[in-house]
């Protein structure tokens, strides 16, 4: 374990480099906000309004916190760089080393995110407060379950996508299937809660992965039960194993057959 | 002791061929046509504990893929490979506790970190005791001449401190054997010479093993006492340095400065390689004519003065690769 800390630390030492990307970076997830913010206004006719089981307010709240996840997650970055590692033949040179290649990949890039995912959620939390002006309502509890919640939800989608980035090891160029699952996980699991689509594709939404990336957690920030956070973690944590095996699985298929050109 | 012992190893690559033109692309999309390549064809040698041996070939003879066999990157068709008494498909990671690899062409090292934290990185990745790495950089950075950049990041290093570098992190957890490929790959002479200089005091400080592939002949030269040569995927020659140099070939190159003008036309034994009138500069193959016959021949009264050498180790080494081709 020590040594996918030691990996997870190095990633933080590094991405300390770029600190001004980060912050830089943050103004187009304000530009998102502040957008589904006057959408949300311009919809809801009164404050007080509840559309699906939201207020306007929790509505915001529900945005705020799947943007963070979802925009600090970097996933594009995660699915070239280990599509490119299959390609280039990198991927191999791990091999050689006394460490999990899908450990390798998860602690480095949570680590690389980690700064991110910090100041993402102190600025998202600040944006939120000035836009509404109060918190809905939570306890030390809701903030830590939600907390949890929130890192399991960011370790599941960078597994999620170091699968998608293996494809590779099958096909060409992995991003076409990047592409359709961060659009999948961008209209169906971030801008909208699962509640506001038709009756029949609910169940479906409900328990594909959009529940643990990303609906779960900010169902929780916005409506905390101890059921639902139950409900919400246990889900987490099947996923979290299905997805570590599925990576598993197609690596160890994948270097089976890996051809490395010579030097 | 034998580290290493490799038995009637083979690998095929299977490569997808396309057909020409526009035509030959839409029909390798239905029909996709493959063409087996035999990159290691049933090739045995074994390496003995301490030894630098150099294991060289032209380009796609095969000698990158054997290495990433032998270091658990590939997994062979057919064949057994021992390495420390390890099979790398079997045991993998124990193995690569056992090994060291630096790959001229492939960074391992973080660019963004420094020497240091890399190497305390790498001390982590091999489950080494806090201490024990802080007292393997000291001594790493002393024998390797590090004190002076190993708290710049790597990105700002120049090639030849970034290759010092990349060996001290394989080096971190004591690898009985060391395996390089082309590690002064693009480095000037002044540094190469430095690195071979380094990689021979680390050999004998610390008996590792060194198993090398470089085209560089002088690293090959200066470094090993054993050569490998593999071409089309087979071995073609299991040698010493000092039977390779002096044998193979049975050649000597003469060049003399005369007094006078000699008329010497090529003979049995002889090829004029330069005349210049004064100054000649002859090849003498040892197994046909000695070099007291050569000597008479220009008559020693006439010669002002003579160099005798042997071929340079690169043309010995162009020679044996162009054996094979011809073959």
């Amino acid at each position: 374990m020590r040594k996918y800390v030691f990996i997870f630390k190095s990633e933080v030492m590094s991405s300390l480099q770029y600190i001004w990307n980060i912050l830089f970076g943050f103004l187009g997830y304000l530009v998102i906000l502040f957008i589904f913010f006057q959408l949300w206004q311009y919809l809801y006719s009164d404050p007080s309004q509840v559309i699906h089981g939201y207020t306007m307010e929790e509505m915001v709240w529900y945005v705020i916190v799947t943007e963070v996840l979802w925009s600090s997650l970097g996933g594009r970055k995660l699915c070239m760089k280990i599509s490119n590692d299959v390609k280039s033949g990198n991927i191999a040179y791990n091999l050689c080393k006394p460490y999990s290649y899908i450990g390798y990949a998860l602690s480095s890039h949570l680590g690389s995110i980690l700064l991110k995912f910090i100041i993402y959620v102190i600025l998202g939390m600040s944006l939120g407060l000035l836009f509404l002006g109060s918190f809905p309502s939570i306890s030390i509890l809701s903030i830590l379950v939600v907390l949890l919640s929130s890192i399991l939800a960011t370790i599941i989608s960078t597994l999620l996508i170091t699968f998608i980035g293996l494809f590779a090891f099958k096909i060409e160029d992995a991003n076409p299937f990047y592409w359709l699952y961060s659009k999948f996980i961008l209209v169906l699991g971030t801008i909208f809660p699962v509640e506001f689509f038709p009756q029949v594709i609910r169940p479906i939404l409900q328990y594909s992965p959009i529940f643990a990336v990303t609906y779960g957690p900010a169902k929780l920030f916005v409506h905390f039960t101890l059921e639902n956070a139950i409900e919400v973690l246990c889900i987490q944590g099947i996923y979290l194993v299905i997805s570590y095996l599925l990576c598993l699985w197609l690596y160890k298929k994948g270097v089976k057959n890996l051809n490395v050109n010579g030097g | 002791m034998n580290v290493i012992e490799v038995k009637n190893l083979c690998k095929t690559f299977k490569v997808k061929k396309k057909e020409k033109g526009l035509k030959g692309s839409f029909r390798s999309l239905w029909h996709p046509k493959y063409q087996k390549i035999e990159a290691v064809k049933n090739i045995e040698f074994t390496v003995e504990k301490g030894e630098m041996i150099a294991f060289i070939g032209p380009n796609g003879a095969g000698k990158s893929t054997t290495i990433k066999m032998l270091t658990g990157i590939l997994y062979p068709d057919k064949g057994d490979i021992s390495i420390l008494g390890l099979d790398p498909r079997k045991a993998r990671k124990k193995l690569a506790y056992e090994i060291g690899t630096v790959f001229g062409q492939k960074e391992q090292l973080w660019t963004h970190l420094t020497p240091y934290d890399n190497f305390k990185f790498f001390g982590a990745i091999y489950d080494i005791p806090e201490e024990a790495v802080e007292r393997k950089i000291q001594e790493l950075s002393t024998l390797f001449e590090l004190e002076e950049f190993i708290n710049t990041p790597v990105r700002n290093l120049s090639l030849g401190q970034r290759i010092r570098c990349e060996i001290v992190a394989s080096l971190i957890h004591d690898p009985k054997i060391l395996f390089l490929d082309e590690p002064t790959i693009g480095l000037d002479p002044v540094v190469k010479e430095n690195i071979r200089a380094l990689i021979k005091r680390m050999n004998k400080e610390y008996k590792t093993t060194i198993f090398l592939t470089s085209h560089d002949t002088s690293d090959i030269e200066k470094l090993c006492k054993r050569v490998v040569i593999i071409n089309h995927g087979e071995l073609v020659l299991d040698d010493s340095m000092e039977n390779l140099k002096y044998h193979y070939l049975n050649k000597k190159i003469v060049e003399a400065k005369m007094k006078e003008k000699v008329n010497l036309e090529d003979e049995d034994g002889i090829t004029i390689l330069k005349d210049k009138g004064y100054n000649l500069k002859i090849e003498v193959d040892t197994s046909k004519k000695s070099v007291a016959d050569a000597l008479k021949l220009l008559n020693p009264d006439n010669i002002i003065d003579i160099n005798i050498s042997n071929i340079p180790l690169e043309n010995i080494i162009t020679e044996i690769y162009k054996k094979e081709e011809d073959k």
